[in-house]
C-alpha cells in the first residue's frame, strides 16, 4: 500500500533548531573491515517538538544518537545541538540523555548515582539533593532511593536512567529505547513525564520500538533503515493517511477504481475506502444509483503495518 | 568546576571500591602480618628487628602496589564494558576529565589500602618495641607518590590493552623496574656503539619505580631521613611521569568510539 505524501518538517513549529544533522555518515572500522552504520543522513528537529526516531534493529538509530552526544566522530557530515557542534561541553550542557542499555554503578544507590551525575553538571549542595529526590519520586523510586543499584530490577534501573536524564531540567532530551524494561504502569508514568517536560518547553528526541508509545507522544516521526532516512511524517497526518473508511449500502452502485475492496454480506454491500474524498464519492455513487447508505465506519490504521510496509518497500 | 567534577568521579570510585569489599583483602592481609609478627614475638625473637621490618615493608609495598594496579587497570575498560560510561560522558565533562577523575579515585583507593596496611603493620611492629623514626614518615610519603605513579601507568596501559594485559604489563614494569634497569646496564656494556645512544635514551625515559621505595632505609637501623630536596625531586619526577602516562591514555581515549 502506498501512503500519500504528508507534510514533513515544514509543519514543525518555528522554534530554534534544536538538532541539525547534515549529511551525517558514521563508520565503524576494524582491522578487517569497515561498516557504514549511517550514510548521508540529514534532518532537523525544532525546539519544542517531540520526534520519534524509528527503524528496525541495526538501522543506525543508536549510532546517530551517539554522534549527537559526541560518543563517536562522524566519518562525514555534521551534527549540531542548538547551533553548537555536537559533543562539545556547551552542547552537552543542554542535553539530558538516556542510554539504550541502563547500566549504573552497581554499588551506588539511585540517590548517590543521581548526585554523582548532578555534580558533573555543576549542580551542588542541598538543591542537588532535593532535585535528585524529587526526580526519583517522580519516576516512582521513592522507596528504593537507598537500595544499591545491583538490587534493582531492569525496569527500576530504567527509571533511574530516566531520572538522571531529567537532572538539571535540560532543554533537549535524547532518549534511546526509552520504554525498554518498563511495565504498563511505568510506560504511562513516563508518557506523562515526557508530556509535562514538553509543556515546559523541552525538546524530545527518542528512539523506540514501541510504536504505540510513539503514536501517543510524538509530533513527528523519522523512519530510518540501513543508515538512511526513508520517511519523515507528522504523526497526525500519518494517522489520517492510515485511516480506512467502510461503507455499508444496498443497491448496485459501481465501485470500480474507487473502493480498495468491496464484498457482499446478507444482501448488503460493504466497500472500503482509503480516504475521505473517495468515501464521499462512493456515497454519491450509491445515492445516484438509487441505493441506500446503511452505515459508515471509520477505522484507525495500524502504525505497525505502515512501519513494516515502508521498511519492506525500502529493502 | 573541573576540580569539583574530578572529586565527584573519584568519590564514586572510592565508594564503589569500599562497598565492593575490595579493601577487605587488605584488612585480611594486614591481620596476617600482625599474626606473623606476633608469633615471632611470642617465640622471643626480638633480635630480629631488621628482618621483621624488612619483611613488613616488603609485604606492605607489594600488596599496596597490587591493589593499585588491579584497581587502576580496570577503571576505563570496566566503564566501557559495563556501559556506565555513557551517562558520564553525556555530561559536560571531557574525556580528559574522566581519565583524571578515575585516576584520582584509583590513587585514593590504593592510598587507603596502603595506609590501612601501614597502620596494622605499625601495630604489629610495636610488639618488637620498634622505635618509630622520621624516615618512616618519608617512607609513607614516597610510597604514596609511587602508588600514584603506578596507578597512572596502569590507567595508561589499560587504554591501549585489555585490562588483563594492562595489569600484567604494569606488574612487570613496576616489580621488574630495578631488574630492567640492571639488564639495560648490562646490555649497554656489551652493546655495539651505534646501539648505545638508543639504550641511553631508553634508560632516560624508563621510569624508575624503585626510587619511591625507601623500605631498605626503614628496615636498617640508624638511617637518617633523606634530604627534603630529594623528596621534592621525587614529587616532580612522579608528577612528570604521571602527567605523561595520563597524556598517553588521553591520546588513545579522546577519539575512541564508545
Amino acid at each position: 500500500m502506498e501512503y500519500p505524501e504528508s507534510r514533513t518538517s515544514k509543519a514543525a513549529p518555528l522554534g530554534e533548531v534544536a538538532i541539525r544533522v547534515d549529511h551525517l555518515a558514521v563508520q565503524y572500522r576494524s582491522k578487517v573491515r569497515s561498516v557504514e552504520a549511517v550514510r548521508d543522513l540529514s534532518f532537523e528537529v525544532r525546539e519544542g517538538e517531540v520526534v520519534g526516531f524509528l527503524g528496525p534493529n541495526g538501522a543506525g538509530k543508536s549510532s546517530t544518537i551517539k554522534a549527537l552526544i559526541g560518543f563517536l566522530s562522524p566519518a562525514a557530515g555534521t551534527c549540531q545541538i542548538f547551533g553548537l557542534k555536537a559533543g562539545t561541553l556547551e552542547a552537552k550542557a543542554t542535553i539530558g540523555y538516556l542510554p539504550e542499555v541502563a547500566t549504573y554503578y552497581p554499588f551506588l544507590t539511585p540517590l548517590e548515582t543521581l548526585k554523582l551525575y548532578g555534580k558533573l553538571q555543576c549542580l551542588k549542595g542541598p538543591s542537588l539533593d532535593r532535585e535528585a529526590k524529587e526526580l526519583l519520586s517522580l519516576v516512582g523510586l521513592e522507596q528504593a532511593i537507598r537500595k544499591q543499584n545491583r538490587a534493582l530490577s531492569k525496569g527500576m534501573l530504567q527509571r533511574v536512567g530516566i531520572a538522571q536524564s531529567l537532572l538539571g531540567n535540560p532543554r533537549l532530551l535524547i532518549l534511546d529505547e526509552v520504554t525498554s524494561g518498563l511495565d504498563p504502569v511505568g510506560r504511562r508514568q513516563l508518557r506523562q513525564i515526557l508530556k509535562d517536560r514538553q509543556k515546559k518547553g523541552a525538546t524530545l528526541f527518542f528512539s523506540s520500538h514501541e510504536l504505540s508509545e510513539v503514536e501517543g507522544i510524538c509530533d513527528r516521526i523519522l523512519l530510518i533503515d540501513k543508515g538512511s532516512l526513508i520517511d519523515e511524517r507528522v504523526v497526525l497526518d500519518l494517522k489520517d493517511a492510515l485511516r480506512k473508511y467502510s461503507l455499508r449500502f444496498t443497491g448496485d452502485a459501481p465501485m470500480f477504481g474507487l473502493a480498495q475492496q468491496w464484498s457482499e454480506s446478507d444482501g448488503n454491500w460493504i466497500a472500503e475506502f482509503a480516504d475521505k474524498e473517495r468515501l464521499l464519492e462512493g456515497i454519491d455513487r450509491v445515492t445516484s444509483a438509487g441505493g441506500k447508505v446503511l452505515d459508515v465506519v471509520s477505522q484507525e490504521g495500524s502504525l505497525e503495518d505502515y512501519f513494516v510496509e515502508t521498511i519492506g518497500r525500502a529493502a | 568546576m573541573k576540580l569539583y567534577a574530578w572529586g565527584a568521579l573519584a568519590q564514586g570510585v572510592v565508594l564503589e571500591s569500599v562497598r565492593r569489599k575490595d579493601l577487605w583483602v587488605v584488612a585480611i592481609l594486614g591481620f596476617l602480618i600482625m599474626m606473623a609478627a606476633g608469633t615471632l614475638g611470642f617465640f622471643g625473637m626480638q633480635g630480629l628487628q631488621i628482618f621483621v621490618k624488612d619483611l613488613s615493608v616488603s609485604v606492605l609495598g607489594m600488596f599496596s602496589t597490587i591493589v593499585a594496579i588491579l584497581t587502576a587497570a580496570r577503571m576505563l575498560p570496566d566503564e566501557i564494558k559495563q556501559r556506565t560510561l555513557y551517562p558520564l560522558l553525556a555530561r559536560p565533562i571531557s574525556r580528559f576529565d574522566l581519565i583524571i577523575g578515575k585516576t584520582i579515585g584509583s590513587v585514593l583507593v590504593s592510598w587507603i589500602a596502603f595506609l590501612v596496611l601501614a597502620a596494622l603493620t605499625g601495630i604489629a611492629l610495636l610488639t618488637f618495641h620498634v622505635k618509630f623514626e622520621p624516615i618512616m614518615l618519608q617512607y609513607l610519603l614516597c610510597k604514596m607518590m609511587g602508588l600514584a605513579l603506578t596507578c597512572s601507568l596502569a590507567v595508561a596501559l589499560s587504554a591501549y590493552m585489555t585490562p588483563a594485559a594492562g595489569a600484567t604489563m604494569s606488574f612487570i614494569l613496576v616489580f621488574g623496574s630495578s631488574m630492567i634497569t640492571r639488564a639495560t646496564m648490562m646490555a649497554y656494556i656489551g652493546a655495539a656503539p651505534e646501539l648505545k645512544p638508543v639504550i641511553r635514551i631508553f634508560t632516560a625515559i624508563f621510569p624508575e619505580f624503585t626510587l619511591f621505595d625507601l623500605g631498605g632505609r626503614v628496615a636498617n637501623l640508624n638511617w637518617a631521613p633523606v634530604p627534603v630536596w630529594v623528596v621534592l625531586f621525587l614529587f616532580g619526577y612522579m608528577f612528570f611521569y604521571s602527567s605523561s602516562f595520563l597524556g598517553l591514555a588521553w591520546l588513545k581515549f579522546r577519539r575512541q568510539a564508545v
